[in-house]
């Protein structure tokens, strides 16, 4: 069987959140490699929370916040972003393709751009293959 | 943590989820994970005897934790706390896994929609084990009312909530009431007249001992949150400040601009005129072409930037009653003229519509349609030996012949579209827009008239293109819900907010940058941070952004989350083993 690769998408529950209930409601289709977890806002998301994806195994990590100007929270899409360059960086330094990880505004009406960036980036993590961390991980610990 | 006993629910939502997840199979596989002490599947866990079910599983089987699996909890998580709570368990510790919207819905593949749904569950699963029971936390409502929008809608609110005694502050951003509606004549379907009905609610609002209506007015600025809101209105350069519980926007609409449409030429041909301009000839009692003379041939022409997809895809609603009501006022007033009706597609939902088409098409009006996709109409100058002054050409889809159709006067029903400034006061206020720029609704059936954010109602055409008898229901509707709060004087809000474990904090004060509501202070004793929860709106920036793990986040805690992924990864993708 082809390689499905494990995909966890951080999703914030005011824009991007209801971009993939609209998604569903809408019956749009979309590759099954997606687990979305819910938090409040993209601001939200530790870095420490996308590495530990990549620990349990994920092969790529997604995370949505609101558009610029229309955070729930005012600035929390802001800080996200600032973190998620440092993360780009961390990432590779950590030997790792930084395309791994992506970082896309998606609002409460664009359920048509969830899912076709659901697509895309599965796309993206099949064409780059399976993420080591994991299995590196835990010769580590053997 | 070995203790823990979870109920696991697993809904059918009819076949909406049983068709593409195999929910059987994914209870039984839930079943036999750790703590999980019950796992079942069933037709509708929303339905009153699914809850029946959920709180006689806890009292029986002495569960403390519950997962439902079902469709968004956007729609059904407080429906499903509030079971708990009848259960006598904390709301919080219950978690749900979206299998609908995000799974059933979107996947094509029956083995793989089973294997993500089990996935998800696992995450909920794992996360439950974590949560902790929050005590539920009310503050008081001020009893003052903001409407922005002093429409039929905005009007229709403010007389509503004052006649029962509550200040309403009523903002206006020109100097005169009435929006939309008190530029019409006659209203579609049973022609009684707007002003007759809208001039009396004006004069009762700015006599009402209750309403303050700030004309040339805008907001500028918001602070606070349900029940304690502080704006900061701009009145002729002037600034106010003033304080209420709660918000309605009723914002309007604005007409959409046909001059970007060149096969009409509207600004090009005087006598092409827009159905608000015709509404001022009608007002005036005399249908003349700029010439001052009497239009013997009038044409109509239908969804004017409206079901296009160059336009604007939706239909604006109340253009096709509006045509027929201009047939008849026009057929009245000039009894010799020929009228044309081109249509794209008649739309005559809605109580006394219908009759009021089948009542015109009787009269002396000619329906032609057209196939928007296929082409507009054209209007042409006619040529100088004509006695008439523009031609329309048009394919007729019914007779699929090519038509040229006479004018004198040509009526564009122009559709609706958002408020010039509808995006910055939605930031405001934050709501948002959804595609087609009108306000999003919390929910689009199960709440139409609240928004995400708590105390901020959307009423009128600002949420979408609506007619006079809908704006009016959907302004009374966010009456009523204000009023329920105001007369119970106390709102419970979220408690998902921030909080110190102050022996973790070291001082560094990086959570008071990034807090975007002032939450978070230093007390300059103890050297920690302190979030004030009154302010905060738990959205969690401060607990990514805190170097030594002090902050939680209430309901969104590390371990929560960090736990939630080890169980989305349970099972990784081996579809082999479905």
């Amino acid at each position: 069987m082809s390689f499905q690769p494990n995909i966890v998408a951080f999703l914030c529950n005011w824009c991007s959140y209801t971009g993939a209930d609209l998604a569903g409601t809408s019956r749009l289709k979309y590759a099954a490699n997606i687990r979305v977890i819910r938090v409040m806002c993209s601001g939200r998301v530790e870095p420490t929370f996308v590495l530990k994806a990549f620990q349990e195994g994920a092969d790529g990590v997604l995370i949505c916040g609101c558009h610029p100007g229309d955070c729930h929270y005012h600035e929390g899409n802001y800080k996200c972003l600032r973190r998620y360059h440092l993360l780009e960086k961390y990432i590779e330094q950590l030997g790792m393709d930084k395309k791994r990880i992506h970082l896309e505004w998606i609002s409460a009406s664009e359920g048509k751009q969830f899912a076709e960036l659901a697509d895309d980036f599965t796309k993206q993590i099949t064409e780059l293959g399976p993420c080591k961390v994991k299995e590196v991980m835990e010769n580590i610990k053997e | 943590m070995e203790e823990t006993r979870i109920g696991v629910y697993v809904c059918w939502c009819g076949t909406n989820i049983a068709k593409m997840v195999d929910v059987e199979d994914v209870a039984r596989e839930a079943g036999k994970l750790p703590n999980v002490a019950i796992a079942k599947d069933y037709k509708y866990m929303c339905s009153d005897p699914g809850q029946d079910l959920i709180i006689k599983d806890i009292k029986e089987h002495n569960l403390d934790r519950i997962v439902v699996s079902a469709c968004s909890p956007r729609i059904h998580e407080l429906t499903f706390r509030k079971a708990l709570e009848n259960a006598g368990l904390n709301p919080y510790m219950f978690e749900m896994a979206n299998i609908r919207e995000h799974d059933s819905w979107v996947h094509t593949d029956r083995a793989e929609a089973t294997a993500k749904a089990k996935a998800l569950i696992s995450g909920a699963i794992n996360r439950v084990k974590w949560h902790e029971s929050l005590e539920k936390r009310s503050v008081d409502v001020h009893p003052a009312t903001l409407i922005i929008g002093g429409g039929i809608s905005g009007i229709s609110a403010a007389l509503e909530i004052a006649d029962s005694g509550k200040k309403v502050f009523l903002i206006e951003k020109t100097d005169a009431l009435g929006g939309t509606a008190a530029k019409l004549d006659l209203t579609f379907p049973y022609m009684y007249s707007a002003q007759q009905m809208i001039q009396p609610k004006i004069k009762k609002t700015n006599n009402h001992e209750h309403v303050e209506v700030l004309y040339n007015s805008e907001l500028k600025d918001l602070s606070g949150y349900i029940g304690n809101f502080e704006a900061e209105v701009n009145q002729n350069g002037k600034e106010i400040k003033i304080e209420f519980g709660n918000i309605i926007v009723a914002t309007g609409l604005k007409s959409f601009d046909p001059s970007v449409i060149d096969n009409y030429g509207y600004g090009k041909f005087s006598n092409v005129v827009t159905s608000l301009e015709f509404e001022e000839m009608l007002l005036s009692g005399n249908i003349l072409t700029k010439e001052g003379r009497e239009p013997e041939h009038i044409a109509i022409i239908h969804c004017v930037g409206s079901r296009n997809q160059d336009f604007h895809e939706y239909c604006s609603r109340n253009c096709c009653m509006t045509a027929l009501k201009y047939s008849n006022q026009i057929s009245s007033a000039l009894p010799n003229s020929n009228i044309y009706q081109a249509y794209a597609d008649m739309r005559a939902f809605g109580k006394g519509c219908e009759e009021l088409y089948t009542k015109t098409s009787r009269k002396n009006v000619i329906f032609l349609m057209f196939d928007q996709k296929k082409g507009m109409p054209t209007i042409k100058k006619a040529s100088l030996k004509d006695n008439f002054e523009m031609l329309i050409e048009m394919d007729e889809k019914l007779s699929g012949e090519s038509v040229e159709v006479p004018a004198d006067l040509v009526i564009l029903m122009v559709g609706v579209e958002k408020q010039e400034k509808a995006k910055e006061i939605g930031q405001t206020v934050g709501i948002s827009l959804c595609g087609n720029s009108f306000y999003i609704e919390k929910h689009p059936k199960l709440d139409p008239v609240a928004t995400t954010t708590d105390g901020v109602y959307v009423v009128g055409s600002c949420q979408s293109p609506k007619d006079i008898p809908d704006s009016i229901s959907q302004a009374n509707a966010a009456a009523a819900r204000i009023l329920a709060t105001i007369n119970k004087g106390s709102v419970t809000v979220e408690v998902t907010t921030a909080e110190v474990n102050e022996d973790m904090c070291c001082g560094c004060q990086t959570c008071i940058s990034v807090c975007p509501y002032t939450a978070i202070s230093f007390d300059e004793e103890k050297k920690v941070s302190i979030v004030n929860e009154v302010l905060c709106k738990g959205c969690g920036t401060c607990g990514s952004a805190c170097p030594t793990g002090a902050i939680k986040s209430k309901h969104f805690t590390d371990q929560q989350i960090l736990s939630q992924i080890e169980g989305l990864m349970f099972k990784s993708f081996e579809l082999q083993e479905v």
